[in-house]
């Protein structure tokens, strides 16, 4: 691979207690690159995430265009890597600009009272517009469709200033003009050669079309990892034990 | 409306609730008079020939330290509640739901009950063993949470809140049945009361609320991130272990406080925190101070309801403010409900 290494994990291995979910795993996933992570239910897709993001405690090395994770502070991660899930309900009544606004707190500098500063602002702006939700800048984030909402999450996402964005099933519960918006709006972001993206998605055909390489993984060890484009079709089968191509032919063949 | 501008209104609204508190009585001090009395201690000068001599006293002595001490209990509570509910990003939750004040207050009775509230260190020992036990009743309640429902939920969080603080108040009245001689006090503390008009708990319960307040408005940026959710918060660069344990504490040191000098007063760190926001927005660094003084303002009010309506008995403070709490707190969830 000639391209630069943004995100390389090696050895990794995690999980919930005692209970190892994911064994030994090493991939990487280059500058501009968009990695899509399949593999059925419970195979440890959101663990693995979970784990990128920080939120999870790991062991192995992991590092984010060349800077080793584990000796970064929250702060200092949060601004290599930023985390997107499916939306949930806010609780409580910000404004868009203020929910976007919030994903600037790994910029704040370490005053006793930090205030928001020029490149703040400039940051929210530029999210907002990115995801078309300037307009609703000063509606509160409790009144919004789920549609609406994902992108003022993308846009907080996009606030972070991070070089790898993480998804969590971003695109489910979303009508199919969002999903092709949310997607659309991730890809010009990755056209820049300092960022990549790395995502669980539910549905596999969307998967595959957004992204260009792919880590399949079962039972958490790493089934194979490579790019899209020749993609072992028999390992996908084996994946989701189905005969996944025909299935697919199936379901899409009426769009033919 | 610019936020200065209503947070000044909320100031003037705030002094004209003081000046009413200790204004209204057995006998009415004009809110002039009020003002000449209290720069007359200050700054020793001559009160004007119309004061009667008493009326000093009178007010500076036993309405003054009444009114701040119901002021600050306010600020406390209502602070705390919205620091509470956004930890736990839950906008039902609140020191007195989840049992935290009532745990304060058992902490309170047994110490009491042994007799050790009247030694000299009493002073000191009642409010340190009231914060402990709300310590420990805000972990306890976390944990049995936790146990239940991993992701716990808000109806969750809320009936184990109010199962441990249903078996405190049992407790408590265990307590004061079992002796006696106790009994009028503990009965008192557990719906609140601030009958109790020293100057000593307000200089304790003043100091205590302006510095977690300022610690809190320090970590208000770290608040409007945690209210995203947990996962969400660390992935954007809060140390959350570290800042939830810091604040859950300092939620504890203060409640544990309030609750020591005044006893358990429900509903008002639900209430005040919601009426807050809908007038501040939600970010912190604007609703925490409307919080304190919305708080203060409301619990003054609710006191001269609780000294006025049914002269010469006193209704308890905390049966004002469940009559008014309860009900509120239904309407939200009712209306959570229909959202969600």
């Amino acid at each position: 691979m000639n391209r630069k290494a943004m995100l390389t994990v090696e050895h990794l291995s995690c999980g919930y207690g005692k209970t190892e979910v994911i064994h030994d795993l090493s991939f990487q996933v280059a500058a501009g690159e968009r990695l899509c992570i399949l593999g059925p239910n419970g195979c440890g897709k959101t663990t693995l995430l979970r784990a990128l993001a920080g939120v999870l405690p790991c062991q192995g090395y992991m590092e984010a265009d060349g800077a080793a994770l584990c000796g970064l502070t929250t702060k200092q991660r949060a601004k290599k890597i930023a985390l997107m899930s499916q939306f949930s309900r806010p609780a409580f009544d910000y404004t868009v600009y203020e929910a976007v606004m919030l994903g600037r707190y790994a910029h704040r500098s370490g005053s006793l009272f930090p205030a928001e500063t020029v490149a703040d602002r400039a940051a929210v702006e530029d999210a907002l517009r990115r995801t078309g939700v300037w307009e609703l800048r000063e509606h509160s984030v409790m009144r919004l469709s789920g549609g609406q909402l994902q992108r003022v999450f993308l846009a907080r996402t996009f606030a972070q200033e991070p070089q790898i964005i993480l998804l969590d099933e971003p695109a489910n519960h979303l009508d199919l003009r969002y999903q092709a918006a949310l997607l659309e709006s991730l890809r010009d972001w990755t056209a820049d050669k300092r960022r990549c993206v790395a995502g669980v998605f539910h549905d596999i055909s969307l998967a595959l079309a957004f992204a260009d390489k792919a880590l399949l993984l079962e039972e958490g060890r790493a089934l194979a990892c490579g790019p899209v484009e020749g993609l072992d079709e028999r390992m996908l089968d084996r994946l989701y034990g189905m005969d996944v191509r025909s299935y697919m032919k199936r379901m899409y063949g009426r769009w033919e | 409306m610019r936020t200065g501008v209503k947070i000044g209104l909320l100031f003037l609204t705030a002094f004209a609730a003081l000046l009413l508190g200790t204004g209204v009585g057995s006998v009415y001090v004009p809110p002039g008079d009020i003002l000449s009395i209290a720069a007359g201690r200050m700054f020793d000068l001559p009160l004007p020939d119309h004061i009667p001599a008493g009326y000093s006293a009178m007010v500076l002595d036993m309405r003054l330290p009444r009114v701040l001490l119901a002021f600050l209990t306010g600020a406390s509570l209502a602070v705390c509640g919205a620091v509470m509910q956004s930890l736990l990003q839950n906008p039902l939750a609140s020191p007195f739901g989840l049992g935290v004040s009532s745990g304060a207050g058992l902490g309170a009775a047994l110490v009491i009950v042994l007799g050790l509230a009247s030694a000299g260190l009493g002073t000191f020992l009642l409010p340190a063993v009231s914060l402990v036990s709300a310590l420990c009743t805000v972990f306890l309640v976390l944990f049995l949470a936790a146990k239940l429902d991993r992701r716990m939920s808000n109806v969750t969080v809320i009936l184990v809140g109010m199962v441990v603080s249903l078996f405190c108040n049992a407790v408590m009245s265990l307590l004061a049945t079992g002796s006696p001689a106790h009994a009028q006090r503990i009965q008192l503390w557990q719906l609140g009361s601030f009958s109790m008009r020293e100057w000593s708990a307000v200089w304790a319960l003043g100091p205590a609320a302006v510095l977690v307040c300022l610690y809190f408005l320090r970590y208000a940026g770290e608040l409007d991130v945690m209210t995203c959710g947990e996962e969400q918060a660390v992935a954007m660069g809060v140390e959350l272990r570290r800042v939830r344990g810091r604040l859950m504490t300092a939620v504890a040191v203060l409640t544990g406080t309030a609750v020591a000098f005044v006893g358990i007063i429900g509903f008002v760190d639900l209430i005040v925190p919601h009426v807050a926001r809908r007038f501040f927005g939600a970010a912190h660094r604007r609703t925490l101070p409307a919080c304190a003084l919305l708080g203060g303002t409301f619990l003054v009010l609710c006191d001269l309801a609780a000294r006025t309506l049914t002269p010469p008995h006193e209704i308890p403070i905390g049966s004002i403010t469940a009559l008014l709490g309860a009900p509120f707190f239904l309407y939200l969830f009712f209306a959570g409900r229909r959202e969600g």
